[in-house]
């Protein structure tokens, strides 16, 4: 039972809160991607905002960011509270405390959060947080991204546990001056740090007064009441399900070229339980962790945003049901299990920092063993993504560029699956070609659906795309990926989808076909990265596509005639209009 | 001289005739015939020639504002549009930013693939390649595929065709040299390039913005063209201008070549007429409050200038558009937002409408939900025997069935229930109208609010009080603000050229010329249409951020020679900017100039102010007294509450609230504790 739950509020108040919450979420993260510099934030969106109790439950969420930093926001400040509290220190006005422990909260490394705490006539009343994604933490090799061969916790970059860069309002000038010291692009990443700062100090005032205006009691009141709420949503949705357990396999990649088999094509498992209004998501069966080898999830960070993630996207699709709060509530009906020193589970100082592509395929996961429940409400499996950090000098400066490449989803019940886009847990945006041209020495060659490769349905899968980097100096890159290995799966008698590739094309003409992950290598003017993206898989037997949307998707050029014909059965008139005897004599044959 | 307004709205078409010379206004509300809007527009200004007793061929100029574009990208009722782009990108209109509109659907539908502006089939490729900084040709324009591809698309019937090149808005000649060889090979189509529509980077939301001109021009050029006719067989022989996004009129020339910048034309209008209401009462710093049946639209005016929306903040019908647009804030929230409890037991009002069909409960046309309308019903706000000046009942039972049942839901009383209704739409408006204010680091205290349209009124002074605003300003004829907007308004055009400057790198003669050239390039425009250069001024202005930011802001540049110390001035607006806008500022930070723009204005005759008529005693502009339910102290409380006709108010006469005010196009609640006066500019003023 809530510790304020005995105090009343009508619902008036509640959904008045509820809205100003949301609102000042929104300019938190508005305002931080407006103000930060590297394209990873601004332009990539991979960042987050939240607001959060005295006891780091989450209130609200900014609706832009990605849901794989604001999730982790109430995670980073319970640790971040548990780690003050052990050191015998607190939180007081003024302060702004950074934070990217990944075994204390914090997604991985790189991801680090600036908290502000809000007091209301001297008593902690919540936080304001925010998180972003920063170019580079001074892990072994520049970038944050495609550190595939860190060996531990401390190859992976700087770590903070609650480090106050601003104590009662004093500027911690030491703290400052290390980061500017051991991160490559400092001015960059500095500058992205203190707009996180400004963003989340106007988080905290707006949310001071709000508190002023309602008054304590009524917004402790209506705090639990929101959490409530969303608790009641969820439940509700779980409710409906049908009993049972559903069970679920995917695997991921792992190191495809590493002669040692424990660290390639790795198994996740996921066990999703009906308990009453309640669900248990056991991921017992998954792989043991890798202990020298960076695609360990963090338990609390990433592996329960993407079980959660999943969970509300299925049962709760805002498509379907409209606007759903984010809150703590939300989450109160699940229960996650997952045996320690797992993939999922790690062990410190096992490292993490490559976990994105693997948390987005614990998701991918879980939608499969949802999917047997409520096969209407999912797509068939999604195409996963890849991160490629691109790097040079100029002079004695690092240029760092993060590309996050597109993976696609599986058809879904009464529709194709969506081409060429974020998946899941992860909701980024590319870069314009136009900003990437002008600001880096890099040229995009190439940029387009990839034709020809159709996980085949009677809703077919999102297609993937193909995007071409060319260096126009010498350089470096480094790449961290999934989805080469396996074919995202098809679903109720759909095909799976078609595997990621990506190759690179060297000045003097030789190619060469990489594994999804590299870890840093020089690149010379005039290489080109070939990324073909993954097709995620068909939803529904292909022979029952409708022939108009296999001539519509011919007509379009995503697929030859041929493959009409022998993948779906269907047969074209010469005008390219399905011909009706013709496919109705291949698919009665 | 003689002006015209018209603005077409879903259910009706305002229109208000304005003599510059007598001061004299008419006003006239006719059906809109949604199939052909003309045709209501023809009528109707006929119509009111006829009341207004002037002959038709008498009126000097019309102004219009139109929904067909709008209405045609929101119903993606658009023309089979075909698209030219450089070789290697054509799927850009379609991957887009890689990004899903929702974080949390696996069932979404993404417009751009799902409703694509242009087909995959009818998007060509063609060998050619520029790059930054200047727009070198990389690779030539392989002219004969340009050829190919506008066979290709005529032979498919494809009319509408958009050109999009990368790095066109650095150099234009590629685009420009396509449009000459399409039009060679196929006379009859309406090209867009996307240099024309919107010469800046971010490829995307370019090509879309290229694509969503193709897509809606044809419909608003043969609108245009066939208003034109209608207007002139009804015996008008004045010129016509169009409403555009960016504020300003434009000549149907160009409106019949970018349609796409008439996509906000109404709520434009609307920002306008708020201005002028506001000037009216001596008011220069306004928020617009326009509120209707389904939405409101909220508008910020500063010194007298309402605020543009930056590039990246400018959506219509899920897709972005970059074109110059006044800073508009429209939520779900009117008179016809619903009501509900939703599943997991939580009090929402809105986004949903019950619209104008079939309506609140009150109008007796079905609506079996509970609305905004339906508690000021309840409560005593709306009186029935003079809902729009008596022309239409309301069923006040009805609204108490539903309200009682949404109170039985929350265990909530009647009144309660509907002050409840009130108190979150009012939040949810207000929490608009702080995102467009203390969210930008406007204070919004020192701002009046003006309240228009059928339910603005019936909730400015309560929103206002939230947000710790002063005053709420009525104007005239709420009902009718947008047309008045129309006659108001400048003939406004803008000229754009990205730069990309580094405030420790700046080519000044570079600045010098790109600003000289837009500058002429104005000229020439206005001297085509004909407008005396007595009549016109220009205004520079850039984007610029700090070098490494994605997002600019907007800020003025001196006019005169370009020299360093001008554009050091601007670049220290920029930091003042920035530290307004985001409460912070880095001034020891590069700054990059990323585009330079020049506005252009024709300054257009006005209309006088009106010159209200002396009122009468308080108790002659006493309708009754009813008893109306009001929150006193948090709880509802039935208070003897005079209702008054706003024609019949005595002027500068302090009046104290409660009252009601009531007018045959909308009901002013003044609450108590407020007071309010009938002022010599015309409006209702009321203070809190």
């Amino acid at each position: 039972m809530d510790a304020h739950g005995s105090i009343t509020v009508d619902p008036i108040t509640t959904s008045v809160v509820q809205g100003a919450l949301e609102n000042i979420a929104v300019e938190v993260g508005y305002k931080l991607m407006r103000m930060s510099y590297s394209s990873i934030i601004r332009e990539s969106e991979d960042f987050g905002a939240a607001l959060v109790d005295a006891e780091g439950r989450g209130l609200a969420e900014s609706a832009q960011s990605t849901p794989l930093q604001s999730g982790p926001i109430p995670g980073y400040v319970k640790h971040m509270l548990r780690i003050l509290a052990a050191r015998g220190d607190t939180v007081r006005p003024g302060d702004v405390i950074m934070h990217n422990d990944p075994y204390g909260g914090a997604s991985h490394g790189p991801d680090v959060a600036f908290i502000v705490p809000v007091f209301h006539q001297g008593e902690l009343v919540g936080f304001s947080g925010t998180t972003a994604h920063h170019l580079d933490i001074g892990a072994l090799t520049p970038g944050s991204c495609g550190i595939v061969d860190a060996i531990d916790a401390y190859a992976e970059g700087l770590q903070f546990r609650a480090i106050k860069v601003y104590d009662r309002g004093v500027r911690n000038d030491a703290v400052w001056q290390i980061l500017r010291d051991n991160i490559r692009a400092s001015d960059l990443v500095v500058g992205d740090m203190e707009a996180q700062v400004a963003a989340s100090r106007i988080g905290a005032e707006r949310m001071a007064a709000l508190v002023a205006r309602v008054g304590l009691p009524a917004f402790r009141a209506a705090c639990a009441a929101l959490m409530d709420h969303a608790e009641r949503l969820m439940r509700r949705a779980i409710a409906k399900l049908p009993e049972g357990s559903w069970r679920a396999e995917t695997f991921i990649d792992g190191y495809l070229d590493d002669p040692d088999p424990s660290r390639r094509e790795l198994p996740l498992v996921a066990t999703v339980t009906k308990q009453g209004d309640g669900l248990i998501v056991d991921l017992t069966g998954t792989a043991p962790q890798v202990p020298d080898r960076p695609i360990n999830m963090p338990l609390t960070g990433t592996v329960d945003v993407a079980i959660w993630l999943t969970i509300r996207s299925v049962l709760l699709d805002t498509a379907i049901v409209g606007h759903v709060p984010v809150n703590e509530g939300l989450t109160r009906p699940i229960t996650i299990v997952a045996p320690k020193g797992c993939l999922a589970n790690p062990i410190y100082p096992a490292p993490t920092i490559a976990r994105f592509c693997p948390g987005n395929q614990l998701a991918d996961t879980v939608m499969k063993a949802l999917a047997q429940a409520v096969p209407g409400q999912v797509s068939a499996g999604i195409g996963n993504l890849k991160v490629i950090a691109f790097s040079g000098l100029q002079g004695e400066k690092h240029w760092v560029h993060m590309e996050i490449f597109e993976g696609s989803y599986g058809g879904r019940a009464d529709a194709d699956g969506m081409d060429a886009v974020d998946t899941l847990y992860a909701n980024t945006r590319n870069n314009p070609i136009e900003d990437i041209e002008t600001h880096l020495p890099l040229r995009v060659e190439r940029y387009e659906l990839r034709e020809g490769k159709v996980g085949a349905g009677r809703f077919r899968g999102g297609l993937g795309s193909i995007r071409s980097f060319r260096f126009l100096t010498d350089g470096g890159a480094s790449v961290e990926g999934e989805g080469h290995r396996f074919r995202p799966w098809g679903f109720d008698g759909g095909e799976d989808g078609v595997p990621a590739r990506l190759e690179i094309l060297r000045a003097d003409g030789s190619a060469q076909a990489l594994p999804s992950k590299v870890p840093h290598m020089a690149v010379k003017a005039g290489d080109t990265f070939v990324c073909e993206g993954p097709a995620g898989g068909g939803y529904g037997s292909p022979v029952e596509r409708d022939p108009a949307a296999v001539a519509a998707d011919v007509a379009d050029g995503l697929m030859s005639s041929d493959a009409a014909r022998e993948t779906f059965r269907v047969a074209l008139a010469p005008d390219g209009t399905p011909d009706v005897d013709g496919t109705r004599r291949l698919r009665s044959g | 001289m003689r002006l015209v307004g018209v603005d077409v709205g879903g259910t009706f078409t305002d229109l208000i005739l304005a003599d510059t010379e007598t001061g004299a206004v008419t006003i006239h509300k006719v059906s809109t015939t949604p199939d052909d809007p003309s045709v209501g527009v023809a009528e109707g200004v006929g119509g009111l020639c006829d009341l207004a007793g002037v002959p038709r061929q008498s009126v000097d100029h019309v102004l219009h504002g139109t929904t067909i574009a709008t209405n045609a990208a929101l119903e993606h009722r658009g023309a089979e549009c075909g698209l030219i782009t450089t070789r290697g990108y054509r799927d850009i209109l379609h991957i887009g930013r890689h990004q899903r509109p929702q974080h949390y659907s696996i069932r979404q539908a993404i417009p751009w693939q799902a409703t694509p502006l242009v087909k995959r089939r009818h998007r060509h490729v063609v060998t050619e390649r520029l790059v930054p900084p200047k727009g070198e040709v990389l690779i030539p324009l392989a002219e004969e595929e340009v050829r190919q591809a506008a066979q290709a698309l005529r032979e498919a019937g494809i009319v509408s065709i958009a050109i999009g090149f990368l790095f066109s808005y650095l150099n234009p000649a590629h685009e420009r040299r396509a449009r000459e060889l399409v039009l060679e090979e196929h006379p009859d189509a309406f090209v867009t390039i996307s240099s024309d529509v919107a010469p800046q980077f971010r490829e995307f939301e370019r090509f879309t913005t290229a694509a969503m001109n193709a897509f809606v021009g044809i419909k608003v050029r043969e609108y245009v063209a066939r208003l034109d006719r209608r207007l002139g067989e009804t015996g008008l022989r004045s010129d016509l201008h169009i409403m555009a996004s960016n504020g300003g009129v434009v000549t149907p020339a160009t409106v019949a070549e970018l349609p796409v910048f008439t996509m906000l034309s109404g709520p434009a209008a609307g920002v306008l007429g708020g201005a002028w209401a506001g000037a009216l009462s001596g008011h220069r710093n306004l928020i617009t409050f326009d509120v209707g049946g389904t939405s409101a639209d909220i508008g910020i005016v500063t010194d007298g200038t309402f605020s543009e929306a930056t590039a990246r903040d400018t959506w219509i019908a899920g897709f972005p558009l970059l074109v110059p647009m006044i800073d508009i804030h429209t939520i779900g929230a009117g008179g016809g937002s619903i009501a509900r409890v939703d599943e997991g037991g939580a009090f929402r009002v809105g986004p949903h409408s019950a619209g104008a069909r079939p309506g609140p409960a009150a109008y007796g046309r079905g609506g079996t939900e509970p609305t905004v309308t339906d508690a000021h019903v309840v409560l005593g706000r709306l009186v029935p025997a003079n809902f729009l000046g008596g022309a239409m009942s309301l069923d006040v039972p009805a609204s108490e069935q539903v309200i009682d049942g949404l109170a039985a839901r929350l265990g909530l009383g009647r009144e309660e229930a509907a002050l409840g209704v009130l108190t979150i739409i009012n939040a949810s408006m207000a929490n608009a109208i702080r995102s467009r204010t203390v969210q930008k680091g406007i204070d919004p205290r020192g701002y009046a609010l003006v309240a228009f349209g059928g339910a603005g009124p019936l909730h400015g002074a309560e929103v206002a009080r939230e947000l710790g605003i002063g005053e709420v300003i009525v104007p005239p004829h709420p009902g009718i603000t947008s047309a008045m907007g129309l006659l108001t308004s400048d003939i406004k055009v803008d000229a754009l050229r990205t730069a990309f400057q580094a405030s420790t790198a700046l080519d000044l003669p570079r600045i010098a010329a790109d600003f000289a050239a837009m500058e002429a390039e104005i000229g020439a425009r206005f001297a085509a249409d004909g407008i005396e250069p007595a009549a016109t001024r220009t205004a520079r202005a850039a984007d610029m951020r700090y070098a490494g930011q994605g997002y600019e802001l907007r800020v003025p540049f001196d006019g005169g020679p370009v020299d360093a110390a001008l554009v050091a001035r601007a670049i220290a607006r920029f930091h003042a900017a920035h530290r307004a806008e985001y409460g912070h500022a880095f001034p020891d930070a590069t700054v990059e100039i990323v585009n330079l723009r020049v506005t252009g204005i024709g300054v257009r005759p006005k209309p006088a102010n009106p010159s209200p008529r002396g009122g009468q005693p308080l108790a002659a502009a006493t309708v009754r007294t009813a008893e109306v339910v009001f929150a006193v102290d948090g709880a509802p409380q039935r208070l003897a509450t005079s209702v008054l006709a706003r024609e019949a108010l005595p002027l500068g006469e302090r009046i104290s609230g409660p009252a009601i005010v009531i007018q045959t196009d909308t009901t002013t609640v003044v609450p108590p504790g407020a007071t309010f006066v009938a002022d010599a500019g015309g409006n209702l003023i009321i203070t809190l």
